[in-house]
């Protein structure tokens, strides 16, 4: 029985497509309403990040409510950074009680890397600790055991890094956010196929589904930045070569090729169940990519 | 040991400013051996502030030296009655537990903090000093091959690592060892691998209530007396 | 090593560190400075590292003054002294030893020993006579001139000095020398009767001495007891000498043979060479391993082309056709005799046939007693004595020197009469004699090889000779004098044995391990019961320790060196604040090496305006606190001169700097320009410091009158 219609979908055997949208830095979502509208029927769902890399935004909580009013499917993102236990099973359940029940249960990025460097780091929890969480909620108890007087239904999922550099312990993450629930997984920014071909090797003998994570370059400095600055991310040399070969102006255009050419490699060589589209900042060419992701078409 | 950094000279000017007799008292232990309160430190303050006096139109201050074994014993502080009288107030280099401890004993005038007391840690190499312990209370060292997560991991994560992990480093400081994969790697030195593939529930992050206490005396209640 | 940095030592990395057990040093707690090695090696027990350090200094009057402390004739020994010392010298585990007795030649004609005039007031009645006056007796003089009795020294030759004028040839003694001395003691008062030969010790009682000091030495040559030693040509070596240093030139012919291996015989075959000799030789019966002669005349000799045979020994003389013919046997080395040295055996049939002009034997010498004196007599015909008292079978007759120990050295000569007064003065006051500091031993053992390693290599440098070619045309004196770059650079390899830190208030230590950490020589470590010892036969003195321990728990063992820069730095602040010195510039400068008397010392004399120079004995002594006072005390600005990676000590200039820095910070923090704090030289051997000194005070002088005008904006 699926909570949600993206859950529907998990179960069935269609290629998945999601993507996200970044709230904004304030309380005017006009911008963000409209990214809404645009992709909300192109996707399976669209995941509303939460405070990424640790910059302070509108929750990503509101922004799913915004996703669901305006007729689209969301998953809320949780990181354990800002929020403790209480907080929480709080959000989960009035998460729960609005519909939204997609839940990409994360650890979160150090507060190190944001904005607010002195803010005080919460991590009462990790992401595997969270998902064990949301499944005891969904047996009707809460963490220290308490009845719950209504019981929520998740659809749960959690990240995973395929591509990174010394692969065994994540994998034994993996494993264990697997054990403790997850349904389905979105995977960091994929910039190799090779890595999501090894990868599924392994992950292919549980019974879960691997969304390859798609992140939209638009120049060869911003490939270079992420390298440096963002966490968990790995652009190898030649595709930062392939975007510095461009002529100004062009950068994002070959972004948006680079991205497509992996969608249509993965979706037809079968080698995952979908992909996760992140065009932060850039929501709007998220069509284009789909588009250009073509010829067996997404659109629903 | 108890590893703590000398406030910068300006700070500690402004904080014995209204004070015109001072004693900077500091301690032969933990900040001794850390290089931050100790007998050579504490006449480098007096120097420093000495300097600043003839500086600056301020008032001037009388300053007094003393280093005793230890602040955090009441014990080692009987030698201090008559000096104490002598002065208007006491500039600790002791660590927290010093300041407070000798704010305690002589509760009749301020006791101010020179040093910001840091961490728990271990001497690297000369001049270098690294946090080890959080002293949460419920160690696990065991668990993760000797290798402290709640105070090696930035995010003090215990089902570890997380994605942020680049070339064995932290992802908030590129200097830092990921914690993570120094625990994987000594587990798997150590043929004990599935001891990081065990579910580890959320901390208990009070073993007891703040301000804790441990009590091996037998026949008393704790909470007794906690002024 | 300029832009490395060094190698601070982790407990933890090094893996590697021994529990050491070396022995504890015996009340090193009651006497802090331990008696280094070649004080103790010294018969006069000379403060011989005290004097080293001071030449370093470049301070040459300073140095004199501890040397004639303990030495009544320091420039008699400067040309002559064997140098037990240097043979103790720790330095020999490193590489070379130090040249000590070149550099305290240095300081007696640097430092104008000749012009010293000496005064002394008579103080008691009691006569003394000392019947020889050679070192031990001209010692004696002097020593009891000074306490303050009427001495005479009764001389048999014409020629004062004993040995020292007719036994060293003038190419290793100037007359000159021992001239000046005898002057200096007359000019004291004490009276000499040469042309004396004392036949009877009653007379001279009865003359009214109260005490008698007999010290004629040994010039009777020990003769060789084979047939044809008493044909014409055959001399002993001892009147050989004498006929030599009195002015005469006996004709040897061309072939010259000299029988012994000591000293004397290493003298006579040199004047041998500059009576016009071509053909020296000079027969040992064992081998060269065992020669007494001491290794710098063998190896002059050699230079000077005098040719050795060792395992030979004449066996007959014979004079044919006007030349000797010396029937010789070839030696082996048998079994060991009662002196610890293998004894000489003849081997059977190996005699051959040597053609000489002269030979000379030098085999030993034996005092010559007169038997009136009535003294009981020992080994050798040397006299025995009390080993306490120094008294012989007579009471108020005391002996010492050569008479009582056989030929032996000059300075041990000297040790003998400077007891044998302290002795007259004990009987003659009447007071037994007190334990004497003669028996000096040192309890610092050998380097371990891990703080060897760490000590930069530098050579030797010995005093220039004359060319061995200039040597043996006459007789003058063959060594000369070190310049001052040379002197100073040679003391600077001393080790500073026994001088080192130590941690005086163990209950202060924390046990931190900084000084373990530091120390660029390895040498603090932590013992089986985890405290930190610091040995102190290691350690090197360079003191970065003493400045770096967190708890101040350790100090060097000199007094002086433990508050110097204080003491130095209080005096000069006083100073300029009565000179009310405008923008007043003070300057912590190393008084080691060329820094003290080379690029500094210009700037010194120059007095330039408002610069004070804090001499410190090495730059790696400042701290923090010393800097900060000069800033305290109203200096503008100050700097530190050191010796960059001149220093004697390694790693000096890296704590310096981190120091440096420290302070800076500090300044910057208190609203005060860190570049007031400069450094020169600590580095680059090559910065022309007192170009660099200008700009700074110029630097100096801008920001002062900056602030000025920010105050005058201000108010």
């Amino acid at each position: 029985m699926a909570n949600s219609s993206f859950e529907e979908k998990l179960n069935s055997d269609g290629f998945l497509v999601t993507t996200e949208i970044g709230p904004p830095k304030g309380a005017d979502v006009s911008e963000m309403v409209h990214h809404v509208d645009l992709l909300k029927d192109k996707v399976d769902a669209i995941n509303v990040t939460d405070h990424q890399s640790s910059v302070m935004r509108f929750p990503s909580l509101g922004g799913c409510l915004l996703v669901k009013e305006h007729g689209g499917e969301p998953i809320i993102q949780i990181t354990c950074r800002d929020r403790n236990r209480l907080a929480i099973q709080a959000d989960l359940l009035f998460a729960y009680s609005r519909g939204v029940t997609n839940v990409l249960c994360l650890t979160g990025d150090s507060i190190d890397v944001g904005d607010h460097k002195e803010a005080k780091p919460v991590f009462d929890l990790d992401s595997v600790q969270m998902l064990n969480m949301a499944r005891e909620m969904e047996s009707g108890r809460d963490m220290s055991g308490n009845e719950l007087k209504g019981v929520p239904q998740f659809c749960l999922g959690a990240s995973v890094h395929p591509e990174a550099d010394f692969i065994e312990p994540q994998l034994v993450k993996f494993e264990k956010k697997v054990s403790a629930g997850a349904q389905f997984f979105q995977t960091q920014g994929i910039f190799d196929l090779e890595s999501i071909r090894r990868f599924m090797q392994y992950a292919s003998q549980f019974n879960v589904k691997i969304l390859a994570g798609i992140i939209v370059l638009a120049s060869a400095r911003m490939a270079r930045y992420m390298n440096e600055n963002v966490p968990g991310i790995i652009i190898s040399q030649a595709i930062i070569d392939e975007l510095a070969d461009v002529e100004k102006g062009k950068g994002l255009q070959k972004g948006i090729e680079i991205a497509a050419r992996f969608i249509k490699t993965i979706r037809e060589e079968h080698l995952c169940h979908g992909v996760h589209i992140m065009a932060v900042g850039n929501e709007a060419i998220v069509p284009d990519i789909l588009e250009a992701a073509q010829p067996a078409g997404v659109r629903r | 040991m108890i590893v703590a950094e000398q406030k910068s000279v300006e700070e500690i000017r402004r904080v014995i400013a209204p004070y015109d007799t001072v004693l900077l008292l500091g301690c032969g232990t933990c900040v001794t051996v850390c290089g931050a309160g100790g007998e050579r430190e504490v006449s480098f303050l007096s120097s420093a502030l000495r300097v600043a006096q003839t500086k600056s139109s301020d008032a001037i201050h009388s300053l007094v030296e003393y280093t005793v074994k230890r602040q955090c014993d009441f014990e080692f502080l009987h030698v201090l009655v008559d000096r104490v009288k002598e002065v208007d107030a006491i500039l600790s280099l002791g660590c927290g537990i010093g300041v407070q401890v000798v704010a305690e004993r002589f509760s009749e005038i301020p006791v101010l903090p020179g040093v910001n007391t840091s961490f728990m840690g271990m001497t690297k190499e000369w001049g270098v000093w690294d946090e080890r312990c959080a002293a949460c209370g419920d160690c696990r060292l065991a668990e993760t091959a000797g290798i402290c997560p709640i105070t090696r991991c930035t995010k003090g994560i215990l089902n570890g690592p997380c994605a942020g992990t680049k070339n064995g480093k932290c992802e908030a400081n590129k200097e830092m060892d990921c914690a993570w994969v120094l625990i994987y790697k000594r587990l798997e030195k150590l043929q004990e691998l599935e001891k990081i593939r065990r579910y580890y529930p959320p901390r208990n992050f009070r073993v007891i209530p703040r301000p804790r206490r441990i009590v091996v005396k037998a026949g008393s209640e704790p909470g007794e007396d906690n002024g | 090593m300029p832009g490395n940095e060094p190698e601070i030592r982790s407990a933890l990395a090094d893996g590697t560190i021994e529990n050491h057990r070396p022995r504890r040093i015996k009340g090193a707690s009651d006497k802090h400075t331990l008696t280094p090695p070649c004080q103790a090696a010294c018969p006069l027990h000379m403060e011989i590292g005290q004097y080293v350090d001071l030449v370093a200094q470049g301070k040459v009057l300073e140095a004199l003054q501890v040397i004639r402390d303990g030495n009544p004739f320091p420039s008699i020994c400067a040309y002559v002294c064997t140098h037990p010392c240097e043979d103790a010298c720790r330095r020999n585990q490193v590489d070379k030893p130090i040249a000590i007795r070149a550099l305290k030649r240095f300081a007696v004609e640097f430092g104008g020993d000749r012009m010293i005039q000496l005064e002394a007031e008579t103080t008691h009645t009691e006569k003394v006579a000392v019947v020889g006056s050679g070192p031990a007796g001209l010692a004696c003089a002097y020593y009891l001139r000074k306490l303050g009795y009427p001495v005479t020294v009764f001389e048999a030759y014409s020629e004062l000095g004993g040995m020292l004028r007719v036994g060293i040839p003038q190419y290793r003694l100037p007359r000159e020398v021992v001239d000046t001395e005898v002057q200096r003691l007359i000019h004291m008062g004490v009276e000499i009767k040469a042309n004396t030969r004392i036949i009877s010790l009653d007379l001279l009682l009865d003359m009214g001495y109260k005490a008698v000091f007999i010290t004629v030495g040994a010039h009777q040559s020990i003769r060789m007891g084979i047939p044809g030693e008493d044909s014409p040509g055959v001399i002993d070596g001892a009147t050989f000498l004498r006929e030599v240093n009195l002015g005469l030139r006996p004709s040897l012919g061309e072939g010259v043979g000299i029988v012994g291996g000591g000293n004397v015989a290493m003298d006579a075959a040199r004047a041998a060479v500059r009576l016009g000799a071509n053909n020296v030789t000079v027969l040992y019966r064992r081998s060269g391993t065992e020669m007494p002669a001491s290794p710098d005349e063998i190896e002059q000799a050699s230079e000077e082309g005098v040719k050795t045979m060792f395992l030979v020994a004449p066996t007959k003389v014979k004079r044919e056709n006007g030349r000797l013919s010396v029937t010789c046997v070839q030696m082996e080395l048998g079994e060991m005799d009662a002196g610890g040295r293998r004894r000489p055996v003849p081997i059977e049939g190996s005699e051959f046939d040597m053609q000489f002009d002269t030979l000379i034997t030098a085999i030993g010498q034996a005092p010559q007693l007169s038997e009136d004196f009535r003294l009981r007599i020992g080994r050798g015909s040397t006299i025995e004595i009390d080993p306490v008292t120094l008294t012989t079978s007579r009471t108020g007759v005391f002996a010492g020197g050569d008479a009582v120990t056989g030929p032996a050295t000059v300075t041990q000569a000297l040790a003998s009469g400077r007891q044998a007064a302290s002795r007259i003065d004990d009987y003659l006051r009447h007071r037994y004699p007190l334990a004497s500091r003669e028996a000096e031993e040192s309890s610092l053992g050998e380097l371990f090889p891990k703080t060897i390693e760490m000590i930069r290599r530098v050579e030797r440098l010995e005093p220039p000779f004359l060319s061995p070619e200039a040597r043996v045309k006459e007789f003058d004196a063959v060594e000369l004098i070190y310049d001052w770059e040379a002197a100073v650079n040679e003391a600077r390899r001393c080790l500073r044995c026994g001088m080192g830190a130590e941690i005086l208030f163990q209950d202060k230590c924390a046990t931190c391990l900084t000084c373990l950490r530091v120390c660029p020589y390895h040498v603090p470590y932590l013992d089986d019961g985890g405290t930190i010892q610091i040995p102190a036969e290691q350690c090197q003195a360079c003191g970065i320790c003493v400045a770096e321990c967190p708890a101040k728990a350790i100090v060097l063992r000199k007094p002086y060196d433990r508050r110097h820069i204080e003491a130095e730095l209080e005096h000069v602040l006083k100073s300029a604040a009565e000179l009310k010195s405008k923008t007043l510039i003070v300057g912590f400068c190393c008084q080691y090496g060329l820094f003290g008397t080379g690029a500094l010392a210009s700037l010194w004399r120059e007095g330039k305006a408002g610069i004070w120079i804090v001499p410190v004995l090495c730059v790696a002594k400042l701290e923090e606190r010393h800097l900060l006072r000069a800033f305290e005390m109203g200096a503008e600005g100050v700097f530190i001169a050191g010796c960059g990676d001149q220093c004697s000590r390694e790693n000096t200039a890296f704590w310096v700097l981190q120091r440096v820095d420290r302070t800076r910070r500090a300044l910057s923090q208190i609203g005060l320009e860190p570049e007031r704090l400069q450094t020169f030289n600590l580095r680059s051997a090559e910065e022309d410091v007192a170009e660099a000194l200008d700009n700074f005070t110029q630097q100096i002088a801008g920001l002062c009158l900056a602030s000025i005008v920010e105050q005058e904006v201000k108010s």
